[in-house]
């Protein structure tokens, strides 16, 4: 008798937190704090500064949905969790969002509870070699030591690659980056892989960036992207429609610094991604202006790559003729049209 | 036959030969007994000279002390010299974590009145130090941690905190009155109020006044001031692993000893229990105790509650840690002659009086070296909470490598992190030393 109360319990425990979780928008409303995860300090994506303070292309995203719902990018409570626990913490409802450069694969996406929303990044692995090695493709690889970071699907694209093209390596792994640079650069290794932005940020930290090369294949796609917990739609699709509003401002011209001339804009697709026609705010459970709002707080998407990761930064990668260049100039940077 | 009587009167000493006494003769003893021996003697210099030398070189000569970026360090030097500026940009986070600089202030008022608090422990005249000791584990931990946390307090809150207060006032009211007129404080009081010492009820309510009189004046004052809040998120860096190992540390050793009180129980139940809970903690890593309280937990509790991150992983620590001092404390009670507890029944002692009066304190001793070990351990295990996302030391250090500033710089901080745990982990063994030569008295049969 007792044992079917229990169950009972649990199976009420069970049904009671997907209820919760459809709520998402409400219980941060309420907070009045956006809970954000992101990885431990990365350049570029989500960078600590001494003072305490989150930048980067992902922490934008953030700071944009902070800016949706409460007009302030502010509200934002950074949540620095590990590779290994950022899913269940999601999951458990620790944080709202995930925005740390989080490869959408079908595993994550149909098995572990979660909704990726959209692309952010476009990434791919790839191998630094010293230049001094005359090594110019990776298939001159065979044989090779490989220093790549463990616990990753780095590491399983590597083994990967490898088997595909009939090669062997040896690994040397760490799950620390900064060891790994080390044994690189001390000559532990023949190259260094690791998703290519991450290669370039790393170089540009080197003694001697000249110095090595980034060899030209790509061997695996990284689609990154802010992800939210399954069963909750509308949360979702704010977080997803963000992206995309960022990503049309691009398309549109509307800029951080232009944006306030630009609600008055003829062009009825501007006037309809800044709310002075139309209500598509209503339908995501935010106020109509909202877009004017986070393109005040972060800029539009080449804004945003252009301050944290672009060619100006010490990450420094280029925009141009890449994937992440907006599909009118060439690349894969499209989002669906706000109407 | 002479009947002067014999007198032995000795011949003076001849001295030492001249080399085996003062620093020559400890050299020549010691290092350069033999071929052998000098030969190792000279094989260890020089390898100290060279280890010490490239530390040197690397630490201070071809070190940079200002710069703008690891950049900057590494066109002047490369990596021959370490880049000390990033470390010192970072330093206050190694320190304080991302605890908002403008509140720092807090974070070291609470270690100056836990200092204040423990000062009286080592004044030889003061004799209730057992109530003082009581006091700082029970009371302090309410002042510190609305110091550190801040934020609303509502009434039960703002009583604690209140109550914390007083303790600190008790403390040092206590180690004056003893200090200087060798009276406890209660009976110092009673004196100045001319209360008749016969009257013993008069007494305890003249003293039940004052305490409460005490009590509602430190309640009126913290409510009058509040401090801002900081989230444990901010929490990280020195602060943070202090407090951590603090907690455990403090927590373990009394846990420690009722687990090891209750496994070797004659009462079953209570018996089977603490086996049960020091056999399971023990037999599981940290870091999996670790993982388990901080992506289990939160599973099983219902909806809407959520337990502090640093919460669960303090918790977590407490309980792996308690398990073990517990095997550590059983090890000390069975070095306990049985008849110790005989006699101690002999005499008509009961279960408590035994533990707490005979076994106990002769047992803790032995253990001091085991004990402070644990300590040691515990401190350095903390470190693992940073896989968990706390930015302790540990955490912190590394992300220095991670700003975009200073990026790869990372055996620096690992240098600085290193040299902190040294200085608290020495300091800590330098400690239990001194306390065990302070009480080698009696048992010692070497």
């Amino acid at each position: 008798m007792r044992l079917r109360y229990i169950a009972h319990a649990a199976l009420a425990l069970g049904l009671a937190a997907p209820a919760f979780a459809q709520e998402t928008m409400e219980t941060v409303k309420e907070r009045g704090v956006l809970n954000c995860q992101v990885g431990l300090p990365t350049p570029g994506f989500y960078a600590l500064a001494e003072d305490g303070t989150w930048s980067g292309m992902d922490v934008d995203l953030c700071r944009a949905v902070s800016a949706a719902i409460f007009g302030d990018p502010d509200q934002v409570e950074y949540q620095s969790v590990t590779s290994a626990v950022r899913f269940t913490s999601l999951a458990n409802a620790e944080s709202d969002m995930l925005s740390r450069t989080t490869t959408w694969t079908a595993v994550r996406d149909t098995q572990l509870g979660l909704d990726f929303t959209t692309v952010n990044f476009y990434d791919g692995q790839g191998f630094l070699v010293p230049a001094d090695s005359g090594i110019t493709s990776a298939l001159e690889l065979d044989g090779g030591v490989i220093c790549v970071l463990t616990g990753t699907t780095t590491e399983l694209n590597l083994a990967d690659y490898f088997r595909a093209n009939g090669m062997s390596f040896t690994p040397v792994t760490n799950e620390n980056v900064n060891v790994l640079v080390e044994t690189y650069l001390g000559g532990g290794c023949d190259a260094y892989t690791n998703d290519k932005s991450g290669l370039a940020a790393r170089r540009s930290a080197f003694p001697d960036p000249n110095g090595h090369t980034l060899l030209p294949e790509t061997v695996s796609k990284e689609p990154l992207g802010p992800v939210v917990r399954q069963g909750d739609d509308a949360w979702a699709n704010l977080v997803r429609w963000v992206v995309f509003g960022i990503i049309n401002a691009e398309e549109l011209g509307v800029s951080s610094e232009n944006v306030d001339e630009m609600t008055s804009s003829a062009d009825p697709n501007i006037a309809r991604l800044l709310g002075s026609e139309g209500n598509i705010g209503e339908g995501l459970g935010v106020s109509p202006t909202f877009m004017v709002d986070v393109i005040k707080a972060v800029g539009n998407y080449g804004e945003i790559y252009e301050k944290h990761i672009g060619e100006n930064t010490p990450i420094g990668i280029p925009r141009e003729g890449t994937l992440n260049a907006l599909w009118t100039e060439g690349g894969i940077i499209y989002a669906p049209p706000f109407r | 036959m002479s009947d002067a009587p014999l007198i032995f009167s000795p011949k003076p000493d001849r001295p030492a030969p001249a080399d085996t006494v003062g620093l020559l003769g400890w050299i020549r003893q010691n290092l350069f007994k033999d071929v052998p021996n000098a030969l190792m003697t000279l094989l260890g210099a020089y390898i100290i000279f060279v280890v010490t030398g490239a530390v040197v070189n690397w630490a201070l000569i071809d070190a940079v002390w200002s710069a703008e970026s690891r950049r900057e360090c590494l066109d002047q030097v490369g990596r021959a010299g370490a880049c000390w500026p990033g470390v010192a940009a970072w330093f206050k986070n190694l320190i304080y974590g991302l605890y908002p600089k403008d509140q720092v202030w807090r974070i070291n008022l609470g270690f100056v009145l836990l200092v204040l608090w423990m000062l009286p422990l080592w004044m030889p005249k003061v004799t209730s130090k057992i109530g003082i000791g009581l006091s700082a584990v029970l009371l302090y931990p309410f002042l510190a941690s609305y110091f550190f946390l801040g934020g609303e307090k509502a009434l039960v809150w703002t009583a604690l905190i209140a109550l914390g207060l007083c303790g600190l006032i008790w403390v040092w009211s206590t180690a004056l009155t003893e200090t200087l007129v060798e009276k406890p404080l209660g009976s110092w009081v009673i004196g100045r109020l001319g209360v008749p010492e016969a009257d013993e009820r008069r007494q305890r309510q003249t003293k039940l006044i004052c305490a409460a009189l005490l009590f509602v004046a430190a309640f009126a004052f913290v409510s009058l001031w509040s401090l801002s809040e900081v989230r444990t998120r901010l929490w990280g860096g020195l602060f943070l692993t202090l407090v951590i190992s603090g907690i455990g540390i403090t927590f373990s050793l009394p846990a420690g000893i009722l687990l090891a009180l209750g496994r070797r129980s004659d009462l079953p139940v209570i018996a089977a229990m603490s086996t049960l809970f020091i056999e399971l903690f023990r037999s599981v890593p940290l870091i999996t105790i670790l993982f388990m309280f901080n992506t289990m937990l939160p599973l099983f509790m219902p909806t809407g509650i959520e337990v502090n991150q640093l919460v669960r992983a303090i918790v977590a620590v407490c309980l792996f840690a308690a398990a073990y001092m517990a095997e550590v404390v059983r090890g000390g009670l069975q070095a306990i002659d049985k008849g110790q507890y005989e006699a101690s029944s002999s005499l008509g002692m009961g279960y408590w009086q035994t533990t707490t009066l005979i076994v106990l304190p002769q047992a803790l001793k032995i253990m001091i070296p085991a004990i402070v070990g644990n300590f040691i351990g515990l401190f350095k295990d903390t470190t693992l909470v940073s896989i968990i996302g706390l930015f302790d030391l540990m955490n912190m250090a590394r992300a220095i490598g991670e700003d975009t500033r200073w990026l790869g710089l990372f055996i620096e901080p690992f240098f600085v992190v290193s040299l902190i745990y040294f200085v608290f982990c020495f300091a800590m063994s330098s400690y239990s030393m001194g306390l065990e030569r302070k009480l080698a008295t009696g048992r010692d049969r070497s």
